[in-house]
């Protein structure tokens, strides 16, 4: 038996290493990764939001109070008196001012995150899996499937995302769980029409036809050969999506799907929230949190734009 | 072109299954006379009758393309606005296309000649800084850049703010027109074209075209901020990509003044990849125009569609999103066709 085989002088182990190739190529791709500084920079930004989010459901007494999904643990009179500006002597409850409500701005908005990334998750997560499944399927076995999949998706990019969320919010009711069943419904299309341009390149290929050859049934094609190449894709998307949903959820949010529970802290009700003192010049209500949502993004971007750059196998190496 | 069409019957087959999601109720609620003697309960079955909503589905959305072919989106009641739909809608789509149109001019104005100055210098300190404004302008929330505006340069929000004299809602000044209205001047909008700016050039009405002017500054500079930034990115990558083609090469070795190099060689071929990427932009300006429109209180499509959340009014949120996917179906198409006549390579 064949252990050890020798190609250009390097020693390649087969025994035991089937992924040994997968493995090395991925902590390749990490070495790459932090090369490119600020990548690293919006890579560890983000971790910080999520560890945020993760405090939030560990141990949500973190931030001071026993029940954080609603305002009133902290404000408990929510008195309409003008919110105090930011200071430094009330403890770091207040380092950020108050908002409406009187309500402490900083930890509010710490556990406004948890509500923010985790419908956000779950939005591109499940557009992600419902995309890449029917999208991989449409571009690999194409036909009558391929054409209807993509009229479509096309439906979906024919109205600009925002007046789609709006129009499919209005029918399933006013609630924020409600905003992230529409977004799940109009996210999927992305990542199908996304795969399905990957996966119909990839099949042309000729390990798909030597493995259809040694007798692959489609099916096992798709899952061992087709997929494994579409995720690097998908992946840099996901990074990228992840901003986009976060911000159109506040939008969302902002222009009044919230009205089921208003008292949840969410970036997009926190600046709802600012706008009632806007005429009054009360700025911090208005700038914290939104500060706070734009450096989210802007780190998702460049962790995104980051890996892009390392994924991609033309700009690598 | 053809193509179109199966894109937008299956837009209209989309709405029509939202709209057939909803309670039937609410669907018939504003075809309802509270003051009518006869009873609600017949009311909603009469609405529903000639709605053709108590038909199977099928034939329900052929009632529903029936009127929509007719110009008919359903009604609404709202304070302040018209019954019909359509009516409220074709008062307001003009704010919202001279708002785009005016964002679209600035932005490109300022982003082909930035554009090329920055595509010409990569990696200098002007692309550093190019790169960190499209960045925040890729990342920052529409509606938050105008609530800042309003902040930084709004009347009367900051008190003693220097730069604060850009009026924060509406699109006039209301007190400046005078009581009784002048005879141009109807159901809050002015005539002929809506738009306050040329109408009170048309009757001559010069404080109120100012007034309005000033109005617009603000809304323009939010979507001029979104737009621009996705407009440069592409540019400046259009520029990159051009400059290390082979004819530039030959160009710049036969003597052609970096100028003409610049200009004719590198910038023409870069304007091709942002055209192509036009579509996704103008879908991201439609995007913005709701949030914007819905912050400064502009009378247009978009803040008519969130009033329309606001009153619950679902026959105005899905005419408003059917409009506006046309709106996006034939821009893309006009896109296309400026695109072939950029690219002399591409013939249809």
């Amino acid at each position: 038996m064949v252990t050890e085989s020798t190609i250009g002088g390097k020693v390649l182990k087969s025994r035991n290493t089937k992924r040994r190739p997968r493995m090395e190529d991925f902590s390749h791709t990490f070495k790459l990764f932090v090369k490119n500084k600020i990548a690293f920079v919006g890579f560890a930004i983000v971790l910080i939001y999520f560890i945020i989010t993760v405090l939030d459901y560990a141990d949500p007494y973190w931030l001071g109070v026993a029940n954080i999904n609603t305002v009133a643990s902290w404000a408990p009179h929510l008195t309409a008196a003008v919110p105090t500006p930011p200071t430094l002597a009330r403890g770091w409850w207040y380092w950020f001012g108050e908002t409406q409500f009187q309500a402490p701005i900083f930890p509010v908005m710490l556990a406004a995150l948890k509500t923010d990334i985790t419908y956000s998750l779950i939005v591109v997560l499940t557009g992600l899996v419902i995309g890449i499944v029917l999208g991989t399927l449409s571009g690999y076995f194409g036909k009558l499937y391929d054409e209807l999949l993509m009229r479509i998706t096309d439906i979906f990019f024919s109205v600009p995302t925002l007046v789609m969320a709006i129009a499919v919010t209005t029918v399933l009711g006013y609630s924020l769980q409600n905003v992230m069943i529409a977004l799940i419904i109009i996210w999927w299309p992305i990542y199908a029409r996304l795969t399905r341009g990957v996966s119909l390149s990839i099949k042309s290929n000729k390990y798909i036809e030597a493995s259809t050859a040694a007798g692959s049934s489609g099916l096992r094609n798709v899952f061992v050969h087709v997929l494994p190449n579409v995720l690097s894709v998908v992946f840099v998307q996901f990074s990228l999506d992840l901003g986009t949903v976060v911000q159109l959820l506040a939008a969302l949010d902002f222009i009044g799907f919230n009205k089921a529970n208003p008292l949840l802290p969410e970036l997009g009700s926190m600046l709802t929230w600012g706008t009632t003192y806007l005429v009054g010049g009360i700025w911090w209500p208005i700038v914290v949190p939104g500060i706070f949502l734009l450096i989210f993004t802007v780190a998702v971007n460049l962790m995104g734009d980051g890996l892009r750059d390392v994924l991609d196998p033309k700009l690598r190496r | 072109m053809l193509l179109l069409i199966p894109t937008i019957l299956g837009l209209t087959i989309f709405m029509f299954i939202l709209i057939d999601s909803v309670p039937k109720g609410i669907l018939a609620s504003p075809y309802i006379n509270p003051h009518s003697s006869v009873p609600v309960k017949i009311q909603i079955q009469n609405a529903l009758k000639i709605l053709g909503l108590n038909y199977p589905p099928p034939i329900a959305y052929l009632f529903y393309l029936d009127r929509l072919v007719h110009g008919d989106l359903g009604l609404m009641s709202m304070p302040g606005y018209p019954n019909s739909v359509s009516a409220a809608i074709l008062d307001a789509l003009p704010n919202t296309i001279q708002l785009t149109i005016f964002a679209s001019i600035v932005s490109i104005a300022i982003a082909i000649p930035l554009g090329t100055y920055i595509g010409a210098r990569p990696n200098s300190v002007a692309d550093q800084a190019g790169r960190i404004f499209t960045l925040t302008g890729y990342a920052i929330p529409a509606f938050w850049l105008a609530l800042l505006l309003q902040l930084g340069l709004g009347k009367g929000t900051i008190s003693g703010n220097p730069f604060g004299f850009f009026p924060i809602s509406g699109s006039f000044t209301a007190s400046l027109i005078p009581y009784p209205p002048p005879s141009w001047f109807v159901g809050g909008y002015t005539e002929p074209t809506h738009l306050v700016i040329f109408d009170s050039l048309i009757h001559g009405d010069f404080p109120l075209f100012v007034d309005s002017l000033e109005h617009i500054v603000l809304p323009t500079l939010t979507l001029t901020y979104v737009l621009l930034a996705g407009i440069l990115r592409f540019i400046r990558a259009g520029m990159v990509d051009a400059s290390n083609q082979e004819y530039v090469k030959t160009a710049r070795s036969k003597g052609v003044p970096e100028k003409q190099v610049i200009k004719k060689h590198i910038r023409k071929n870069a304007m091709i990849p942002a055209v192509t990427v036009m579509g996704l932009l103008i879908a991201g300006l439609l995007g913005g125009v709701v949030l914007t429109e819905t912050v400064f209180q502009y009378p247009g499509m978009g803040y008519l569609t969130t009033q329309g959340i606001l009153y619950y009014q679902v026959w105005l949120v899905m005419g408003g999103a059917l409009v506006f996917g046309l709106i996006l179906v034939l821009t893309n198409l006009i896109v296309d066709v400026v695109y072939a006549m950029t690219d002399p390579r591409i013939r249809y």
